[in-house]
């Protein structure tokens, strides 16, 4: 049996600022995935070329290809899924979503501003995700660039009703 | 005798008793004009009158049923501007005052509840999600600390998304979207 959630999860958070925790753990979560099935990808490719060509296809020897698709996966996989719903695969695992600054969601525009301008947050030791912690929306310079803002998608307090209904009625007593 | 003869037979009887009943008339308008009514009413111990009527007797006397009976609902319910009574209601206060945990917890409700989301994924993603919200939560009170700033003087999310709280001690904002604004 996993750990309930914490009793202070009474209120729905749906539409708050997402905290920088939730955020960093989809982003690595994200980075996970997307490495993890840009591998699948090249194994793909190389277990094909060697079935038609029957030359082994070596990743090293192609080390521009490689990075320019790289480059191109992280590009697709961020910005598709922004413009689908404002998810990725890391932040509906984390139930966060990006919105465009006034709320309302996001277009393929905003989605493919926002994937260019992740980089710059990146580079300088990251500094452009301080923002998360110190702006006053919780926006990283990305966010900013973009005109967008990460909210919280997931509903606290169903999770918490969730987790009541599971445990059953001798839990009822408990404040 | 013949018969009974209405008015006197004496001419001047007849006339003194038309003077005699113009003359009353004349006091009883003048003795009704110089009454003050109020004043008397104000006099009247009305709350003693009403707790010596028998108000049990008197609603035993009156036949609801016939009443009711004579009530056409349907068009009684013709007029009822349904929506407009609707929109009057403030649901979301409603809502506020159910105790949906206990209800969740005592009730069938909460077996229906977890047999439709049951599963060791969503239990597991709960409980990420939980942990990270309350990382999220302990690293913004310290930040909100260092930065010596107030978590209320922060917007909790677009404006369109979470409505901005009304300071403490004012009204609530009026909505005129609804027509609640009575």
């Amino acid at each position: 049996m996993v750990a309930a959630p914490p009793i202070g999860l009474n209120e729905g958070r749906q539409g708050h600022y997402a905290g920088a925790v939730s955020r960093l753990a989809a982003f690595a979560a994200d980075v996970g995935a997307s490495w993890g099935l840009y591998t699948l990808g090249l194994g793909a490719v190389s277990l094909t070329v060697e079935l038609a060509t029957g030359r082994t296809f070596s990743v090293d020897r192609h080390q521009i290809a490689t990075l320019v698709v790289l480059v191109a996966w992280e590009f697709v996989y961020f910005a598709y899924q922004w413009a689908l719903n404002g998810k990725t695969i890391g932040m509906a695992m984390l139930g966060i979503q990006v919105v465009k600054a006034d709320g309302t969601s996001m277009t393929p525009r905003e989605a493919t501003l926002r994937t260019l301008a992740l980089p710059l947050s990146i580079v300088v030791f990251g500094l452009g995700f301080i923002g998360i912690l110190v702006q006053r929306e919780r926006r990283a310079l990305h966010d900013l660039l973009a005109g967008t803002a990460v909210i919280y998608s997931w509903d606290a307090r169903a999770a918490r009703l969730r987790w009541l209904a599971r445990q059953g009625p001798e839990v009822s007593s408990h404040p | 005798m013949s018969g009974y003869i209405d008015v006197s037979p004496n001419p001047i009887n007849d006339r003194l008793e038309r003077m005699a009943q113009s003359i009353a008339e004349r006091v009883a308008h003048l003795v009704i004009d110089s009454i003050d009514l109020n004043a008397i009413l104000e006099r009247i111990d009305v709350d003693g009158l009403v707790s010596r009527v028998d108000a049990d007797a008197l609603v035993d006397r009156v036949d609801v049923e016939k009443i009711v009976e004579r009530v056409d609902v349907e068009k009684l319910l013709e007029r009822v501007d349904v929506n407009a009574l609707v929109e009057r209601v403030d649901v979301r206060r409603i809502v506020d005052q159910l105790d949906i945990e206990s209800l969740v917890a005592q009730t069938e409700l909460g077996s229906i509840i977890a047999r439709s989301t049951s599963g060791v994924a969503s239990e597991v993603l709960d409980v990420i999600r939980a942990q990270s919200v309350g990382l999220d939560d302990f690293f913004a009170r310290w930040t909100n600390r260092v930065l010596r700033r107030t978590a209320e003087a922060l917007p909790l999310g677009p404006r369109t998304l979470v409505p901005v709280a009304p300071p403490s001690g004012t009204a609530p904002p009026v909505d005129t979207r609804t027509g609640n604004g009575q």
